[in-house]
């Protein structure tokens, strides 16, 4: 139980650089989420906490011990680090049983039978396969074996967890309801975890803070509320959230004292509050993002709240449940609102409402967030 | 797939033929095995000894056990260096496989390089200076002689077998035990060996074919009492006659082994041929 820092790493595979000039400090406890597409470097990063991969540059510290260091070419082998990984594929010994698998890292480390047979008991009643422990890999489910994984991770007591995709290969109810487990158990065992998904819902749900990571570079690190609401820049705010923010291109024109957002097909005054952020941008092109739930359609917005409606056709009207989503069409631009309730059928016009203070505003040149 | 009917037939004519083609060394030298030196002049090879009923010799075990008190000695060396041969060529194969999939370092795709030159020298390229390294080592005319130099002409080909077996095995597995504290050594012991019974099985039947139908190894480095049989096979033979029943009774003697392996192992020899194909 240790806190796990990383500075200045980067790792490269001959010309590829899979993780560039990455830092990074994991508090104890924490529940960290490494998160991005396929190939971003996430994966990569895990090995090197592991010890499983050589940094070309930068240190890997767990707690106080440095682990990893480029500088002073150094590097503890994964064997002494003292952390469990758990693999996409669960990497299960085929040959031993469910025992033997879960007592493999206490056998290694040479404890006595007595301990062995007791933690390997106390571990499978905790992830309740305890009626499993004669079996053999294959005749297990997905889901068993994945918690067979799990299960010889957590009976040695590690400093630290890293999970590569652990519920990437179970089915999407089992996959829900493990979130649930491992988030539960994480916080019961109080072991820092590291987490690599590719998948936004999984890191918003069970993370205390994710870093977004894009052809291995940093894109934000911050809590899932600050990602949602506060994105640092346009592939953050369209990474996260599903369905994904809206985007158009718009210019930014002052009328007086007014500043108004223009995206040719409506126009909306900017909200008096942020407008000294703004100063600097006026005549210049700017991305405006609003999430689908941060639209409304008039006739449902409470009456006297009214304002800067703009008509839309509504394309394609999907029921996911609790919610309907409209896709929303007026020239060359296209909008997704989430509501509860719409009045308008496909094919018709409707009135749609943003909720101003929701806006993001990114600059079109660096694609960094203004506000 | 479907043939018509005549095609059937024939097709099953043709296989019959075939059969027929290929057992037929093997049922004269049973036959002849069995003859009397008057029986093998007698009667064409193909004939069995029935006996004077079907107007033919007697049956006689007689060259049988001449063949056996003749090759006695000499069986018993080959099976002796062909054995440990085998175990040592499979179990440095086994562990050349292992370091060059799973603990790749700087040029170990050179050393699989010439690991595989290594399949390809003639025996005959090597005789002169391995004769004069094992008489050095004194090891000339000696079974260990025999032993290291099957041993090494067999290690190239059995890495190349349990290379290509543990590209199979996948490197999270490899990556797990690590993670969980096993060392290198422990990793192949208790992950990379226990799941290696196909490729040895293979390994150990092709080794054991090779290594005991050798005459060319044998020839060169022993002489007398520590020849192996492929040799004292071949001189059963004699310089001036050739005695047939005799020859083909030390055939048979000969064949034994090889054929009892493939019995016994025959069913995984399939599962270890399948396990290239299919991922096992």
């Amino acid at each position: 139980m240790v806190s796990v820092t990383i500075k200045n790493l980067t790792k490269k595979y001959g010309e590829t650089v899979a993780v560039k000039d990455l830092n990074l400090e994991i508090k104890d406890q924490e529940f960290f989420i490494l998160l991005g597409p396929s190939g971003c470097g996430k994966t990569t990063t895990l090995l090197c906490i592991a010890g499983l991969l050589k940094p070309d540059e930068g240190e890997v510290w767990l707690g106080n011990e440095l682990v990893s260091s480029s500088g002073r070419d150094m590097h503890v082998t994964p064997q002494k680090r003292e952390v469990a990984m758990m693999f996409q594929d669960y990497a299960i010994y085929p040959h031993m049983t469910v025992f033997k698998n879960i007592a493999f890292p206490l056998e290694v480390r040479g404890k006595d039978k007595r301990e062995i047979v007791e933690r390997v008991t106390t571990t499978a009643k905790l992830l309740g396969i305890s009626q499993l422990l004669d079996r053999k890999p294959k005749q297990l489910s997905g889901g068993q074996r994945q918690r067979v994984a799990l299960g010889r991770a957590i009976v040695r007591k590690p400093r630290v967890f890293l999970l590569d995709e652990p519920l990437a290969n179970l089915d999407a109810k089992l996959r829900v309801k493990t979130r649930t487990e491992l988030k539960e158990l994480q916080r019961k065992l109080g072991v820092t975890t590291v987490y690599v998904t590719h998948d936004q819902v999984e890191a918003m749900t069970m993370a205390d803070r994710i870093i977004v990571q894009r052809d291995g570079v940093t894109e934000q690190i911050g809590t899932p509320d600050e990602l949602y609401n506060r994105p640092a820049n346009l592939f953050v705010a369209g990474f996260i959230g599903s369905p994904e923010m809206n985007f158009t291109d718009c210019t930014l024109i002052k009328d007086g004292k007014k500043l108004w957002l223009d995206a040719k097909e409506f126009k909306i005054p900017v909200p008096a509050e942020i407008v000294p952020k703004l100063e600097s941008y006026v005549g210049e092109d700017v991305i405006m993002g609003i999430r689908p739930e941060d639209l409304y359609e008039r006739e449902f917005v409470k009456e006297g709240t009214q304002k800067n409606a703009f008509r839309m056709t509504v394309d394609i009207i999907e029921h996911v449940g609790p919610y309907l989503l409209l896709y929303l069409r007026k020239g060359r631009l296209s909008l997704v609102a989430r509501v509860k309730h719409t009045k308008a059928g496909v094919g018709q016009e409707a009135s749609i409402e943003m909720d101003l203070s929701k806006i993001h505003l990114f600059d079109k040149k660096t694609t960094k967030a203004i506000l | 797939m479907r043939f018509p009917k005549l095609g059937r037939v024939t097709l099953y004519i043709l296989l019959i033929f075939f059969i027929f083609a290929f057992l037929l060394p093997l049922w004269t030298c049973i036959t002849t095995s069995f003859k009397t030196l008057k029986g093998v002049i007698d009667t064409t090879p193909v004939e069995p000894p029935l006996g004077p009923l079907f107007r033919l010799p007697y049956p006689t075990m007689e060259p049988l056990i001449t063949a056996f008190n003749i090759m006695k000695r000499s069986l018993l060396n080959s099976f002796t260096f062909t054995v440990a041969a085998m175990i040592l060529s499979c179990l440095l194969g086994s562990i050349n496989g292992y370091i060059l999939t799973k603990i790749t370092f700087k040029g170990s795709n050179t050393v699989f390089l010439f690991f595989t030159i290594g399949i390809f020298i003639p025996y005959q390229a090597v005789l002169v200076p391995l004769v004069l390294t094992m008489s050095k080592l004194g090891l000339y005319n000696h079974l260990g002689g025999l032993i290291l130099t099957h041993t090494a002409y067999g290690i190239p080909i059995t890495t190349l077998l349990f290379r290509n077996f543990y590209g199979l095995i996948p490197n999270s597995l490899i990556m797990a035990a690590k993670t969980d504290g096993a060392g290198t050594w422990t990793i192949y012991r208790r992950i990379v060996l226990p799941l290696s019974l196909p490729p040895f099985v293979v390994a150990a039947v092709f080794q054991f074919t090779s290594i005991w139908n050798d005459f060319l190894f044998g020839v060169v480095l022993t002489r007398g009492q520590n020849q192996p049989a492929s040799v004292v096979l071949a001189n059963l033979k004699g310089t001036t006659t050739v005695m047939w029943n005799l020859l083909m009774g030390g055939t048979l003697w000969y064949a034994l082994p090889v054929l009892v392996i493939y019995l016994v192992l025959g069913k995984y020899l399939m599962r270890g041929y399948m396990a290239g194909a299919v991922k096992g």
